[in-house]
Parts: C-alpha cells; sequence; structure tokens
C-alpha cells in the first residue's frame, strides 16, 4: 500500500516549467519598468488645467511650496542644488523628463528658475504638474 | 545504449529549486519597490539662452501677467476666461504667430498654469515663456 502511494506520487509531480517561464517574465517586466521615484516630501495644491496629460515616464519630481521653498527627495534643497541633483537623475537615465510641482501660490519666478536649472542640468523635457479639470 | 544514455540524463537533472527561491525573492522586491508615477502636467518650454538662429520670426501674441496676477493681453487687461477667446481671435488673425507668456516673478504659479493651458485648448503650437525683470 505505502509502494504504491508513493509511485503515483512521483508519477504525478507538477511540471513547473510554465510557471517559471511567467516568473521569469514578471521578473524581467518588473525589472524594465522600474524607474526608482524620488518623491518631494511634500503635497501641494496643483492647479487645474483642460489640457493636462499624465507624464508616465517622468523621474524627477521637484516639489514648489506656496512660499517658494524647494522639496527634492523628500528633502528641502537650494536653488543651486537643484541641477546637480537633475545631473545625477541624468546620469542614472539620460533619457529623464522632469515634473516641476508647484503650489497654485508659488512664486512664479522660483519656477522659471528651477526650470533654468533643469534645463543646463541637461533635461529638456520639463512639464509643470497640473490636475485635469473636473477630478 | 539508448536507455543507458537516457538513465544518464535523468539522474544528472539539474536541481532548480534554489534558482527558483531566488527567482521569487527577485520578483517580490521589485513587485513592492514599483511605484507607477502618476503626475499629469503641462509641458513649458523655456527660449534658451543661445543666440537664436536666424529664423522668421513670425508674429507673436504676448501675455504678461503683473505682480498681483493680473493678466494684460496687449495692453488690456484680461479676465482668465476671456484668455482663451482672445487668443483665439489673435491666431485667426496671424495663424503663425507664437504665443508668450511672460509672468511677473511674484505671480502666482497657478495663474500662469492657467493661462498656458488655456493658450493651448486656443490652440497655439508652442507655448513659451518669459520672465518680466519687475
Amino acid at each position: 500500500m505505502a509502494k504504491r502511494h508513493s509511485e503515483a506520487e512521483e508519477e504525478t509531480e507538477i511540471n513547473i516549467t510554465p510557471m517559471l517561464d511567467i516568473v521569469f517574465i514578471m521578473l524581467i517586466f518588473f525589472i524594465v519598468t522600474t524607474s526608482f521615484v524620488k518623491e518631494t516630501g511634500i503635497d501641494p495644491t496643483r492647479p487645474e488645467a483642460e489640457t493636462a496629460s499624465v507624464r508616465a515616464r517622468s523621474n524627477i519630481l521637484i516639489g514648489v511650496t506656496e512660499q517658494g521653498d524647494i522639496w527634492f527627495n523628500k528633502n528641502q534643497i537650494e536653488l543651486t542644488a537643484v541641477r546637480q541633483r537633475v545631473e545625477e537623475a541624468t546620469a542614472e537615465n539620460p533619457e529623464s523628463s522632469a515634473v516641476i510641482i508647484a503650489d497654485e501660490g508659488a512664486p512664479t519666478g522660483v519656477v522659471i528658475d528651477i526650470m533654468d536649472q533643469i534645463r543646463l542640468g541637461g533635461v529638456i523635457d520639463i512639464a509643470v504638474a497640473a490636475e485635469p479639470e473636473g477630478s | 545504449m539508448s536507455t543507458r544514455k537516457r538513465k544518464a540524463e535523468e539522474e544528472a537533472e539539474i536541481n532548480i529549486t534554489p534558482m527558483l527561491d531566488v527567482v521569487f525573492i527577485l520578483l517580490i522586491f521589485f513587485i513592492v519597490t514599483t511605484s507607477f508615477v502618476k503626475e499629469s502636467g503641462v509641458d513649458l518650454t523655456r527660449p534658451s539662452n543661445e543666440p537664436p538662429k536666424d529664423v522668421e520670426i513670425s508674429e507673436v501674441v504676448a501675455i504678461k501677467i503683473d505682480a498681483t496676477g493680473s493678466i494684460f493681453i496687449g495692453d488690456r487687461a484680461t479676465d482668465i476666461r476671456a484668455v482663451r477667446a482672445n487668443i483665439e481671435s489673435r491666431l485667426a488673425l496671424k495663424p503663425d504667430a507664437s504665443v508668450v507668456v511672460a509672468a511677473h516673478r511674484d505671480a502666482d504659479a497657478g495663474i500662469l498654469v492657467r493661462v498656458v493651458d488655456q493658450a493651448r485648448v486656443a490652440g497655439a503650437q508652442a507655448v513659451s515663456l518669459a520672465a518680466l525683470a519687475d
């Protein structure tokens, strides 16, 4: 009885090859799509805009508070440090694009200065965060 | 001969269980650390500081935002809701005109984004940004 049981077990061994294929494909997918996003650490009130489009591949996020403070990677930074951070990000990923998450009440001058610094850091693709209308 | 070879193959089968463990741990790591950014935004272009090339500058629709957030198209103060209609009528006269938004440093960024958005809705191809000295 015992012998017969073990023989049956051997015969009905599960073929794990298809599962392994799927697991590998998932692994490759996640490795490729992972871009370690550095959150800004602040959540400002974004202005509403009708033409806002989702920017899925943006990996540089810079926040600006209502007072004009600049936040990057959960730290408050100076304007002069923006360029260096952007250069570090482009070294990691040459196809970086940036989003400035500015508060509705943030001063325009700070936003324009940050745009200049990002451009000096080598990133051309810059957007200002906005919420789609009505959301 | 054939049966002997087959038997040797079965015996020398590679044990893939440790590899499977590693792959699973990697998979779980990447699933947990992946965060898909869902940031939506309005594209902005800022003229670079390089000297302008020989481009025929067609006419420009200039929009000014002063320190208090008032919007001027040409010399006329305009409400944010009228910006779109104003730009549309100007673009109808000069279809190749580009739109330039010149904002004072102290103006709110929200107004700037809204003006750029309205200009884009009005059909402007490229909206560029300039800073007002004072």
